[in-house]
């Protein structure tokens, strides 16, 4: 692979872990447009991001990733078209310990999916239980339902090596899904 | 989206809107001002209509851009900013030292100049910041 540059997204509901997980992969502090959170019936933490976050990482093979995170609010929702503009790949953040995972995975891959058909996808599950197998199950069917084809993961967004792993993949899927030439000029 | 009062009191949003209508009333050619709260949730509107809920999180993630990018440059805390279109003009203005933290986003066609409505802009921010201060 050549030394190129790449557009990804973070996206997912609000808490999910967008921020965290730029935070821990990004090799400058990322920017961040974290303000105030007036909506502690919806998720009680003390900020929330208003615009994006945006983070840069360089992989050993010379490739480098701008990293865009968007929102998780639906009444931000214009900017999750603006920021998934020209993205080749998502990463999609869900909270399992949401009552409404399942419907936040429906909607931000419907989103995503009008938006930009074509976008590389791969799904990171935050916060399940010990014995998570199943219920991590329960959103590769919910993914499946959408009519996407993606790998699901358990992580801990913390994790800068569970961030990479979910980067690594979506490369991979690039990888096999766009012809070289093109992969490389992109 | 919440009613614009629902979340912040109705002690402040009417506070608010008060000094909404006024720049509204000497300033004809307003056409939407909405006061948001730094997470984006509309606290009052002047001729607030479908859209200012809409306007109202579009302005607070333009007064966060617009601080970021300040901060990204090296300057000082940005005060705010202006978006000039063929048919208007919008003005996003952060009001300092009140808890939420709040902006105000005012919306003029061609008729009002850009000085008189940064003008009027600036004083409806201040006189929010008295009524509103922490």
């Amino acid at each position: 692979m050549s030394s190129q540059e790449l557009k990804i997204v973070f996206t997912g509901p609000m808490g999910a872990g967008k921020t965290t997980a730029i935070r821990a992969i990004s090799d400058a502090p990322p920017v961040s447009t974290e303000v105030g959170n007036h909506d502690q019936k919806t998720f009680a933490k003390e900020s929330t991001t208003v615009a994006l976050d945006y983070g840069e990482v360089s992989l050993e093979n010379g490739t480098s990733l701008r990293l865009y995170g968007t929102p998780g609010q639906g009444r931000f929702s214009f900017m999750w078209e603006i920021i998934g503009r020209g993205a080749l790949g998502v990463v999609l953040l869900l909270d399992a310990s949401s009552a409404t995972a399942l419907k936040d995975l429906d909607t931000f891959v419907t989103t995503f999916r009008r938006t930009t058909p074509d976008q590389a996808f791969v799904v990171g599950v935050g916060r399940l239980p010990p014995e998570h197998g199943s219920r991590l199950d329960d959103f590769s069917r919910a993914l499946a339902a959408t009519g996407v084809v993606a790998p699901v993961f358990a992580v801990d967004v913390r994790e800068r090596e569970d961030v990479l792993l979910l980067i690594e993949t979506l490369l991979c899927i690039l990888e096999t899904q766009m012809p070289e030439a093109e992969y490389a000029s992109a | 989206m919440h009613p614009p009062d629902a979340r912040f009191g109705t002690e402040v949003a009417g506070r608010a809107q008060a000094h909404l209508e006024e720049l509204g009333a000497t300033n004809k050619g307003i056409s939407l001002a909405v006061l948001t709260s730094e997470d984006g949730f509309e606290i009052a509107a002047y001729r607030g209509a479908e859209t200012s809920g809409r306007i109202a999180a579009m302005s607070s993630s333009l007064q966060a851009l617009s601080e970021a990018i300040s901060r990204e440059a090296g300057l000082a805390s940005s005060q705010g900013l202006i978006i000039e279109s063929e048919n208007g003009k919008i003005i996003v203005l952060g009001v300092a030292s009140t808890a939420p933290r709040v902006s105000l986003a005012v919306v003029a066609g061609l008729n009002e100049t850009l000085g008189t409505l940064l003008w009027a802009a600036r004083n409806c921010c201040k006189s929010l910041e008295q009524a509103l201060r922490k």
